[in-house]
């Protein structure tokens, strides 16, 4: 008989490992909505959180390091999982006639560009808030310095940037709709009797996170008077 | 009442994996409605046989649709349009008067062309064979409930053991995973008591030979139950999973 080795590149394991980075990220962007919400209660509560959360100090620097760790590994895994998917089916073009019969949802086709412009958009969203100075000059509302707070309002008061943040969150909502449902498969937590539930309520989670994420932006723009 | 149909075939034709395929059309006239897909495409054999054409080449066995040996794409669909059916159990009553067939061989990395439609699945065999033995007592015959087995467990044993390993659930995947058809071969004995003392070998060593055989990754489209001719559900999937991560951590 032999002996099964604890193997991380065997395509089950890779799955199930962007299947847990998955999750982590998840729950990064549940606990980051719930500080960003603090946005309705005004600049100094939003404030107040965003400086708790600098008293951390070592621990916070360590929980993004762990969290940047976990982005890698989650793109590096699907990148080199999506690569051997590519040459196994022989290439992109591959049949002549593309007339599918199952449930491939747009979600499901488009994974890797919502995935692709998820980690783009981040990159500017970090540029934009997490990596400016939030004493600066962007940060200013009638003269007046108002910190993170000021930064995010003077940025979402420009339409362009609001709208995009809209569209990176629908992004997300079709990365998760698929993501969360994926999960329960990968993981082998699912049975042929609660297939269509788990679908509709990974939708159904998914469309709560793009709202809630959407309604700041947009609180921004239409609602908001500075 | 059966009546006849003209039809225009679009047929893939390629000599063997090494030389490029391509299309050629002929033209199927008078082909009964009540014919197989199968009967279809020799009678348009003998037509190209006498035309001094080459035959096409097209995989079949029992045409039964319970050997599993037949099987192409037609017009972009495993098996063809009628679900739940081999491609010998389709029949021309499934098609209208001069419509456009396009007939292409399962593709796939792990299943090299043979010539034209037909195609080498022996990939699947060896990862059967990775699979290894059960344990069974051999000698007389064992008393009757020798080995109780719940209802639940032996209905699911053979869900499972009902894939005939055509090979519809790789050409269907947009990805050419096989896991539909390993979690199946897996699951049927892993399920079984007779199946069990192996469950964790059998298991990570028939992932192994899949991954080796270059098949891709299950990314959960499930278009491998939808073409499956035998209709079985990617729970199995999810099963395979489950056991396979187990399998990992002991």
């Amino acid at each position: 008989m032999s002996f099964q080795i604890f193997d991380l590149s065997r395509s089950i394991t890779k799955k199930q490992t962007v299947a847990i980075t998955g999750l982590m990220l998840i729950s990064f962007v549940l606990v980051h909505l719930a500080g960003n919400l603090f946005i309705f209660d005004g600049p100094k509560p939003f404030n107040e959180y965003a400086e708790h959360l600098e008293r951390f100090g070592i621990f916070k620097k360590i929980a993004e390091w762990a969290l940047f760790l976990v982005f890698l590994i989650h793109i590096e895994r699907v990148t080199s999982l999506v690569v051997q998917n590519i040459r196994a089916a022989g290439g992109l073009k591959r049949y002549a006639v593309d007339n599918s019969r199952g449930p491939r949802s747009l979600a499901t086709r488009l994974m890797p560009f919502t995935g692709t412009f998820l980690f783009l958009y981040l990159i500017c969203h970090l540029y934009d808030f997490a990596w400016a100075n939030d004493q600066g000059i962007r940060s200013m509302i009638n003269g007046k310095s108002l910190g993170l707070y000021g930064l995010v309002v003077n940025s979402f008061k420009n339409p362009i940037h609001c709208w995009l943040y809209v569209v990176a969150m629908y992004c997300l909502c079709l990365h998760l709709t698929h993501g969360v449902e994926s999960f329960f498969q990968t993981f082998g937590i699912q049975d042929s009797r609660f297939t269509l539930l788990v679908r509709k309520l990974s939708r159904v989670f998914a469309l709560m996170i793009m709202i809630a994420y959407s309604s700041i932006p947009l609180y921004v723009l239409y609602i908001l008077k500075i | 009442m059966s009546k006849k149909i003209n039809l225009t075939l679009k047929v893939w034709r390629q000599k063997n994996c090494k030389s490029p395929g391509a299309f050629e059309v002929y033209e199927a006239k008078g082909i009964d409605t009540d014919m197989s897909f199968l009967e279809m495409l020799d009678v348009v054999n003998e037509r190209l046989t006498k035309e001094n054409i080459d035959p096409i080449s097209f995989d079949h066995d029992c045409r039964e649709g319970i050997c599993g040996t037949c099987g192409s794409v037609v017009n972009g669909q495993a098996h063809g349009p009628v679900k739940g059916t081999t491609l010998c159990q389709l029949h021309m009553r499934n098609f209208t008067d001069g419509q456009l067939i396009v007939i292409e061989p399962f593709r796939a990395k792990a299943f090299p062309v043979i010539n034209d439609l037909a195609v080498d699945r022996s990939s699947f065999d060896r990862i059967i064979q990775s699979g290894g033995f059960i344990s069974i007592k051999t000698g007389q015959a064992p008393d009757a409930h020798s080995l109780p087995v719940l209802k639940g467990r032996s209905d699911s044993a053979m869900d499972a053991a009902q894939c005939i390993g055509c090979g519809a659930c790789v050409a269907a995947c947009p990805n050419a995973a096989a896991m539909l058809f390993v979690s199946a071969k897996v699951y049927h004995l892993n399920i079984l008591p007779q199946g069990e003392p192996e469950l964790k070998t059998r298991t990570i060593n028939m992932v192994k030979q899949m991954d080796k055989e270059g098949f891709g990754n299950c990314s959960n489209e499930y278009e491998c139950e939808a073409a499956c001719p035998k209709e079985i559900s990617v729970s199995h999937i999810a099963r395979l999973n489950q056991q396979h991560r187990k399998s990992n951590f002991t």
